[in-house]
């Protein structure tokens, strides 16, 4: 079983990005499990997500408190809070950022992608909201899920113009990613 | 300050929670063509527009949201919003 935490602030869509990826995995075949931390959601306070991925069904109902991997949609939250609490060497951690060394202590053996998620979302979708590029990032930089189920997961979220948006910001950071991993 | 996953914070003032990395985009005050008609700071929900010595006006960045009120009701245009490196 592998665990995806997301950190976000309210109004980025991290709840819809766990849903989502949580789909797209259920769709490539493994047992998916999605869920926000309750608490409060209200615009621009520090929220999380929690994703869970697995080839077995997956009885655990808890909260994620050992990530293998993490997305980070604000660089401001690394400031505020843990956001590499718990994870453990092999983990995978992507954060949006348009500072490639921004500063915060990473855990030894965590693999760190960084991409610059918002300056997308706006040339794609013109509104700063990062999830569903930072969605084709993680496809890219762990393989959990394949970018043909996540495409087909957006296309059933989203309706007409907001669909193909939306693929084009994640197709152009799983790209991004790609080239990289 | 800044709050925490679930918003949980301790007793204490308003102001010990800073809201400025919330924004995105920040507010850009252009005071030599500001008519300093004040309705940056009236209509700011923040309440962090304050007036300075010269009877223009500056956001508090600690708190601003950017929210981009301000850009919209100015009247005589001078407050940009900008897309703020992070």
């Amino acid at each position: 079983m592998r665990e995806l935490r997301i950190h976000g602030r309210g109004g980025q869509g991290s709840v819809t990005a766990a849903e989502l990826i949580a789909f797209a995995a259920f769709e490539g075949g493994a047992y998916a499990q999605a869920f926000p931390a309750f608490g409060v959601e209200r615009r621009g306070a520090p929220v999380q997500a929690f994703v869970r991925f697995s080839d077995a069904k997956i009885r655990l109902r808890s909260q994620v408190y050992e990530p293998d991997y993490i997305i980070v949609q604000d660089p401001t939250l690394i400031g505020d809070v843990n956001v590499f609490m718990g994870m453990k060497a092999g983990g995978i951690a992507i954060i949006n950022t348009e500072k490639p060394d921004f500063d915060a202590r990473v855990p030894e053996g965590v693999k760190v992608y960084t991409v610059d998620a918002t300056t997308i979302a706006l040339e794609e979708l013109g509104i700063p909201i990062t999830n569903t590029t930072l969605m084709g990032a993680f496809a890219a930089a762990t393989g959990e899920i394949g970018l043909e189920p996540l495409k087909h997961a957006l296309q059933n979220r989203f309706s007409g113009s907001m669909a193909d948006k939306n693929v084009r910001a994640a197709e152009r950071a799983y790209n991004l990613i790609g080239g990289a991993a | 300050m800044a709050l925490r996953v679930g918003c949980a914070a301790p007793p204490g003032r308003a102001l010990d929670n800073k809201t400025g990395a919330w924004r995105v985009f920040k507010p850009v005050f252009d005071p030599e063509t500001c008519s300093r008609c004040g309705m940056c700071a009236m209509v700011c929900p923040e309440g962090c527009v304050r007036e300075t010595e010269e009877g223009t006006f500056e956001p508090d960045l600690d708190y601003c949201k950017g929210c981009g009120i301000c850009e919209d009701v100015c009247p005589k245009k001078s407050i940009r919003m900008e897309k703020e490196e992070k």
